[in-house]
C-alpha cells in the first residue's frame, strides 16, 4: 500500500470527471447521476471560487507591489535585483559569489572567522535556530496530548494554541517580566541560590519568543497525525513480533513525521519573515529582513523594499516545496479508523519502560511552565498592577469606562471583542472549504502541480507588511473599469483577506491525511456511483477529521490575531478588532493593553475550546 | 464584482439551505461580492465615497442618514495619526471635535489611515483621489518625503490663516508655506534618578558607568529613535555620507571634522547602548528596569504626575542643553472638497485657547506665543534651553542616506 496515486482518471481534475469516469456508473440510477452531476459541478465551482477569492484578494494586490522591483519609473529593469544580490549588506559572503568572484575565494571567506552572513543569511540562520528549538519544545507536547489520558487533556490541547495569537506587544511584556534582569525567571533562580541569567536583548531571547509563538503550531499539527494512526496497524506490527520501539518506529513514526515537518516548515517561514519581536526582545544587532522591508516601504522605497520581499518569498516558497517533495513522497497509507488507545499519567507499574517516559514528561512539564506559562502569567499580572506597584482592577475598570464613555470614532472593548469573533467565525468558514479544495487538488499528481503548490502556499510566504501595502491598493483603492473605480473594504474584505491568510493552514493540516488515504476507499464510493464532492464530504474528511478541525483552529487562530491588513481595510472604528484594540490602548501606562491583551487572551482561549468542542462531536465513522 | 452598489450592499447573509461543506463555499462567493463599491470616475464628483480603508467614521455613525442634499451642514474630514484621537490616557481629537462642532455650523470627521501621511501619498498615486480635506501631523520629514514621491502637489498653499502669525518663528519648517505648525514636542532623555545619574553630555553617555544604560529606537521605525539619531548627527556631523561624492558634509557642533555621528555609534555601540523598535519597546524594557536611561519626551513628566508616580523615576536629562524638536503642522490638501472650512479650522486651531487644550492633551507645547496654558504646565513639561532640528533643506536628499549608514554600522550581520 504506497501512495496509491498512480490511478489515471481518478477525478484529478475535480469537476468533470463523472462524464468520462468509471464504466461502473452505468449502474446508478438517472435521478443519482443528475445530482452527481450537481455535485461534481460543485466542487469545480468551489475550485474556481476559490482561485478567484485568492487572484482578488491576493494575488493582484500583492502583484501591484512586488512589481516595483522589476518596474521602475515604467521601464523594466533587473537592476534592483542585482544590486541587492550583490550587496554583501544583504546576501554576506554569498553576495561575492553572486558578483562573480570565483567560488573558492568565497568559500575561504565564508570559513573565515570574521565571515559574514548577511542580513538574509542572518535572517535565515536565527530561523532555523528558532525551528530547531520550536520542535524540541512541540513534540513532547504532542506526545504528551496524543499518547496520555489526563483529566483537563481536550481543554489543555485547546489551549496550546493560544500563544500563536497574542500581539508581539503582549509577548513582548510578558518576556521582559519573565525574562528580564528583575524578572521571575531570576527571581526563582535567586530563591534557589543559583546565579541570575541576563537573557534580554539576545539571539537566545528572540529565538525562545519564536518558540513561544511557534512551537503550539508544531505540538498541534502533530497531535492531530499521532491522533489519527490506526491502532489496529500497530496492533498487527506487534503481533508480528515488533517491539515497542520498532512498532513505534516502522508505523506511527512514519505518519507522524510529515506533520512534524509540516509544522517546521512553517515555523522557519513564520520565522523567517519574523519583524516586530526581534526589535522588541533583541534589538537592531539583530535585524531581520522584515525589519528592513518595513523601514523601506515606510520611506516610500519600494523599489528594493519590494526587491527584498521577492527574496524572503522566494527562500520561504523553497523551503515550502522542498518540504510539500518530501511530503508527496513520503505519504502512507492508512484508513485512520481506530486511533491509539491514550495511557494514563499516573504509571501503571513502578517499572523503568513506564516511569521513564513519564519523568521526562515532567522534566518538560517544568521547561514548558518557564516558556509558555511564565510569560502568559507575567501579562496577567502586569494586567492587574498599577503604577505604584500594588495590585488593582483600575485597568479593568478603564475598558469599562472606554466602553461607556468612548466616542464614536475610539476603539470600544466590546465591538472589538464581538468583531474579532465575527470575523474570525466568519473566515474559518471560508477558509475550510478554500482549505479543502485546494488540498484535494494537490494531493493528486499531475504536471505543473509544484506551480499549484506554490501558488496555493504563497500566502503563507508573502512578507505580511507588502500584502497590507498591496491590499491598500488593490482593494481599498480599487481598480478602474470602463469609467468605474471598483474598490472594496470594511468587514466583508476584512474576512476575506483573513480567511486568505488562514487556508494554507486547513491545506496543510488536511493534505498530508487526505494523501494518506487508502485509494481503495475512494474507489469502492465511486464505483458505487458517489460523486468526487460526495466522495470527499462522505468518506475522506471524516476519515481526517482531526485534522479539519486542527485546520479550522488555525484559521481562527490566523484571524483572531491579524492585524495589518485589518487596519488596513477597516471603514471606521467599528470595524476594529481585539488586536487593534490592544494596540490602540497601549500608551506610557501598560496596563490599559495587558488589560485588553487578557481579554483576547480569555476570549480566543474559550473559543478554541468551544471550536474543538463542537468539531468533537461530528467526528466521523 | 457587481458595479451596483445599492443592490449588493445590505443583501443579508444567505441561510443555510445545503449542506455545510458546499454552502460554506456559496457564502463565499456571495461575501465576495457584498463588500464591493463602485464609483464613477473621472466626472470630478468625488463626494459621495463612503468605502476605503482611511479608519474615517463614514458609514458606520449613527446618524443612518448619508444624503448629500445641497444646503445640508458641510463635513469637514480631517485625517490624522490613531493616537491624536484615541489614546489610553489623553488625546484632543475629542475635545477638538466638539469644540469645533459648537463654534461652526459644520461637521468633523476624523480619518486616521494606518499609513498615515503615506496612504494619501499612495491614494495620489494611485489616482483614486484625497478623500480628506486637511492633515493634522505632518512633520518636516513628511513633507520631503511626499514632495521627493510625488510631482504634483498633495497640500495646497496655506493660504490666509488667522492666527499664523502668533506661531513661533523657530518653528515653520515648511519653506513652501503650506503646513502651518500647531504643536511641538522634544526628544530627551528620560532617567530613573532612583537607580542612576544620566550624563549631562552625549560624550558622558560613553563613560564606563553608563555602560549599557541607554535604551534607544530603531530610527528607522520609530519617531524618538529617528530623533535621537538626528540629534547625533547634528552634534557631531554626517562624515559626508549624504554628499554623492561632492565633499559637502554637515558639520557637527563638536567642531571636529574627523568624528562624525557614525563614529559616535561605533562607540555607543561598543558602550552597549540598546537599539530596540519601536518606542513602546524601549518604554517597556525601560519601565521594568532593564537599563535607567531611555529615548522619550521631555513631557514624560505629566503622564508620571497624572498617574500618581514618583517624579524621581521620572528625571528629564537634555544632552548638552539641548533636545531634538519634533514641530507638527497641519495642511490642507490639494484636492479638498471644503478648502475654506479647512482653512477655518487651522485658524481655530490656532486660537489662545484651542493651543492651550491642544498642548495639554497631546502632551506637548503649542506652536503659538499666545497660548493659553496654566501657570504651571511648564513645571512639568520641560524645554530644553537650546532646541535643535534640522531644515526641510538640510533633510531633503540627506535623511534616508543618513539612516541607511547607520543601519549598514549598526546591524553589519
Amino acid at each position: 500500500m504506497t501512495d496509491g496515486d498512480d490511478h489515471g482518471g481518478d477525478a484529478d481534475d475535480g469537476g468533470d470527471a463523472d462524464d468520462h469516469g468509471d464504466d461502473t456508473d452505468d449502474h446508478g440510477g438517472r435521478l443519482a447521476r443528475v445530482r452527481a452531476g450537481t455535485e461534481a459541478r460543485a466542487l469545480t465551482a468551489l475550485a474556481v471560487l476559490t482561485s478567484l477569492t485568492l487572484v482578488v484578494a491576493f494575488y493582484y494586490p500583492t502583484a501591484t507591489v512586488l512589481v516595483e522591483a522589476v518596474v521602475v519609473d515604467g521601464a523594466v529593469t533587473l537592476g534592483v535585483f542585482a544590486d541587492v544580490l550583490t550587496d554583501p549588506f544583504y546576501f554576506g559572503e554569498l553576495a561575492r559569489l553572486l558578483s562573480g568572484e570565483p567560488p573558492g575565494v568565497v568559500a575561504r571567506a565564508l570559513l573565515s572567522p570574521d565571515r559574514r552572513l548577511g542580513i538574509v543569511g542572518f535572517t535565515a540562520y536565527q530561523a532555523v535556530l528558532s525551528t530547531v528549538a520550536s520542535v524540541a519544545l512541540g513534540l513532547p507536547a504532542a506526545y504528551l496530548l496524543a499518547r496520555f489520558e489526563f483529566p483537563g487533556r481536550k481543554t489543555l490541547r485547546s489551549l496550546t494554541i493560544v500563544p500563536f495569537v497574542l500581539p508581539s506587544i503582549m509577548v513582548g511584556v510578558g518576556f521582559v517580566a519573565t525574562f528580564g534582569q528583575n524578572g521571575t525567571l531570576n527571581a526563582a533562580l535567586s530563591a534557589l541560590g543559583l546565579p541570575p541569567v541576563d537573557l534580554m536583548f539576545t539571539l537566545e531571547a528572540v529565538v525562545i519568543a519564536h518558540a513561544f509563538y511557534n512551537a503550539p503550531l508544531v505540538a498541534r499539527v502533530t497531535t492531530a497525525a499521532w491522533e489519527s494512526v490506526d491502532a489496529s496497524a500497530v496492533e498487527t506490527a506487534r503481533s508480528l513480533g515488533a517491539g515497542p520501539v520498532r512498532a513505534f518506529v516502522d508505523v506511527v513514526a512514519p505518519q507522524v513525521y510529515p506533520a512534524v515537518l509540516t509544522g517546521a516548515a512553517l515555523t522557519f517561514v513564520f520565522t523567517f519573515g519574523t519583524f516586530p519581536i526581534v526589535l522588541a526582545l533583541g534589538g537592531f544587532e539583530l535585524a531581520t529582513v522584515e525589519v528592513f522591508v518595513y523601514r523601506l516601504v515606510r520611506d516610500l522605497n519600494y523599489a528594493e523594499a519590494a526587491a527584498l520581499a521577492v527574496v524572503e518569498l522566494v527562500v520561504s516558497l523553497a523551503v515550502l516545496l522542498a518540504y510539500l517533495r518530501y511530503e508527496a513522497r513520503n505519504a502512507t497509507s492508512t484508513r485512520g479508523a481506530r486511533p491509539l488507545p491514550r495511557r494514563s499519567l499516573v504509571p501503571p507499574s513502578l517499572s523503568p519502560r513506564e516511569l521513564l517516559p513519564r519523568a521526562g514528561l515532567a522534566a518538560y512539564g517544568v521547561v514548558a511552565a518557564v516558556v509558555f506559562l511564565a510569560p502568559i502569567a507575567s501579562m496577567i499580572l502586569a494586567s492587574v498592577t498599577g503604577g505604584d506597584g500594588a495590585l488593582t482592577l483600575d485597568n479593568y475598570r478603564f475598558l469599562v469606562e472606554r466602553q461607556q464613555t468612548g466616542a464614536a470614532f475610539q476603539v470600544r472593548p466590546w465591538p472589538a471583542i464581538r468583531n474579532s469573533l465575527a470575523f474570525a467565525g466568519a473566515a474559518t468558514l471560508l477558509a475550510l472549504p478554500m482549505g479543502v479544495v485546494v488540498a484535494v487538488l494537490t494531493t493528486r499528481r499531475y504536471r505543473g502541480r509544484t506551480l499549484v503548490d506554490a501558488a496555493a502556499m504563497a500566502p503563507l510566504a508573502v512578507s505580511g507588511i507588502i500584502v497590507g501595502l498591496g491590499l491598500l491598493r488593490g482593494l481599498v483603492f480599487g481598480v478602474e473599469i470602463a469609467g468605474w473605480r471598483i474598490a472594496a473594504g470594511g468587514a466583508v474584505a476584512i474576512v476575506v483577506a483573513h480567511a486568505v491568510a488562514g487556508y494554507p493552514f486547513v491545506v496543510r493540516t488536511v493534505s498530508p491525511g487526505l494523501s494518506g488515504l487508502d485509494r481503495s476507499l475512494v474507489e469502492s464510493a465511486r464505483a458505487l456511483g458517489a460523486s468526487r464532492a460526495r466522495v470527499i464530504r462522505d468518506v475522506e474528511l471524516p476519515l481526517v477529521w482531526p485534522a479539519v478541525v486542527a485546520g479550522a483552529a488555525f484559521a481562527f487562530a490566523i484571524s483572531i490575531g491579524e492585524f495589518t491588513s485589518t487596519v488596513v481595510l477597516a471603514t471606521g472604528a467599528d470595524a476594529y478588532t481585539m488586536p487593534v484594540a490592544i494596540e490602540r490602548f497601549i500608551g506610557r501606562r501598560l496596563g490599559p493593553a495587558t488589560a485588553m491583551g487578557v481579554v483576547l487572551l480569555v476570549v480566543t482561549g474559550l473559543s478554541f475550546v468551544v471550536i474543538e468542542r463542537l468539531g468533537g462531536e461530528h467526528r466521523g465513522l | 464584482m457587481t458595479t451596483d452598489e445599492s443592490e449588493t450592499r445590505r443583501r443579508p447573509a444567505r441561510p443555510h439551505t445545503r449542506r455545510r461543506f458546499l454552502t460554506a463555499a456559496g457564502a463565499a462567493g456571495a461575501v465576495a461580492l457584498a463588500g464591493c463599491s463602485a464609483e464613477r470616475t473621472g466626472d470630478g464628483d468625488e463626494g459621495g465615497d463612503e468605502s476605503g480603508g482611511d479608519g474615517s467614521d463614514g458609514s458606520d455613525s449613527s446618524d443612518g442618514s448619508d444624503g448629500e442634499g445641497d444646503g445640508e451642514t458641510p463635513t469637514l474630514t480631517v485625517a490624522t495619526y490613531a493616537n491624536f484621537i484615541d489614546a489610553p490616557s489623553v488625546s484632543p481629537g475629542e475635545w477638538l471635535k466638539e469644540e469645533f462642532e459648537s463654534r461652526f455650523d459644520a461637521e468633523l470627521e476624523w480619518a486616521t489611515p494606518d499609513n498615515e501621511v503615506n496612504y494619501y501619498v499612495e491614494r495620489a498615486a494611485s489616482g483614486a483621489g484625497v478623500d480628506a480635506d486637511l492633515y493634522v501631523g505632518l512633520t518636516t520629514e513628511d513633507l520631503v518625503r511626499v514632495d521627493e514621491e510625488l510631482d504634483d502637489d498633495l497640500f495646497a498653499e496655506r493660504g490666509s490663516v488667522d492666527g499664523f502669525d502668533d506661531v513661533r518663528e523657530g518653528l515653520l519648517f515648511d519653506p513652501f508655506e503650506r503646513a502651518v505648525p500647531f504643536d511641538t514636542g522634544y526628544v530627551s532623555l528620560v532617567y530613573d534618578g532612583t537607580t542612576a545619574e544620566a550624563p549631562e553630555t552625549f560624550d558622558g553617555l560613553l563613560d564606563d558607568e553608563h555602560a549599557g544604560a541607554l535604551i534607544a529606537q530603531n530610527p528607522g521605525g520609530s519617531a524618538t529613535g529617528r530623533a535621537f539619531l538626528l540629534h547625533t548627527i547634528n552634534r557631531f556631523g554626517d562624515g559626508g555620507v549624504a554628499s554623492d561624492g561632492d565633499g559637502e558634509a554637515v558639520s557637527g557642533e563638536d567642531g571636529d571634522p574627523d568624528y562624525d555621528y557614525l563614529d559616535y555609534w561605533a562607540d555607543l555601540q561598543a558602550n552597549d547602548v540598546r537599539v530596540l523598535g519601536s518606542w513602546d519597546d524601549a518604554y517597556t524594557a525601560w519601565s521594568e528596569g532593564e537599563a535607567p536611561i531611555v529615548v522619550s519626551y521631555s513631557t514624560d513628566q505629566v503622564f508620571a504626575d497624572m498617574e500618581g508616580e514618583n517624579l524621581e523615576e521620572h528625571q528629564i536629562r537634555f544632552l548638552n542643553d539641548q533636545a531634538y524638536a519634533n514641530p507638527e503642522g497641519m495642511a490642507v490638501f490639494a484636492d479638498a472638497d471644503e478648502p475654506d472650512l479647512a482653512r477655518q479650522f487651522m485658524s481655530f486651531v490656532l486660537e489662545p485657547d484651542v493651543q492651550g487644550e491642544i498642548a495639554q492633551r497631546n502632551v506637548a507645547f503649542p506652536a503659538t506665543g499666545t497660548a493659553e496654558l496654566p501657570s504651571d504646565y511648564a513645571e512639568l513639561a520641560q524645554e530644553p534651553a537650546d532646541p535643535v532640528t534640522f531644515t526641510y533643506d538640510e533633510l531633503q536628499g540627506s535623511v534616508d542616506a543618513w539612516v541607511e549608514a547607520w543601519e549598514r554600522q549598526f546591524a553589519g550581520n
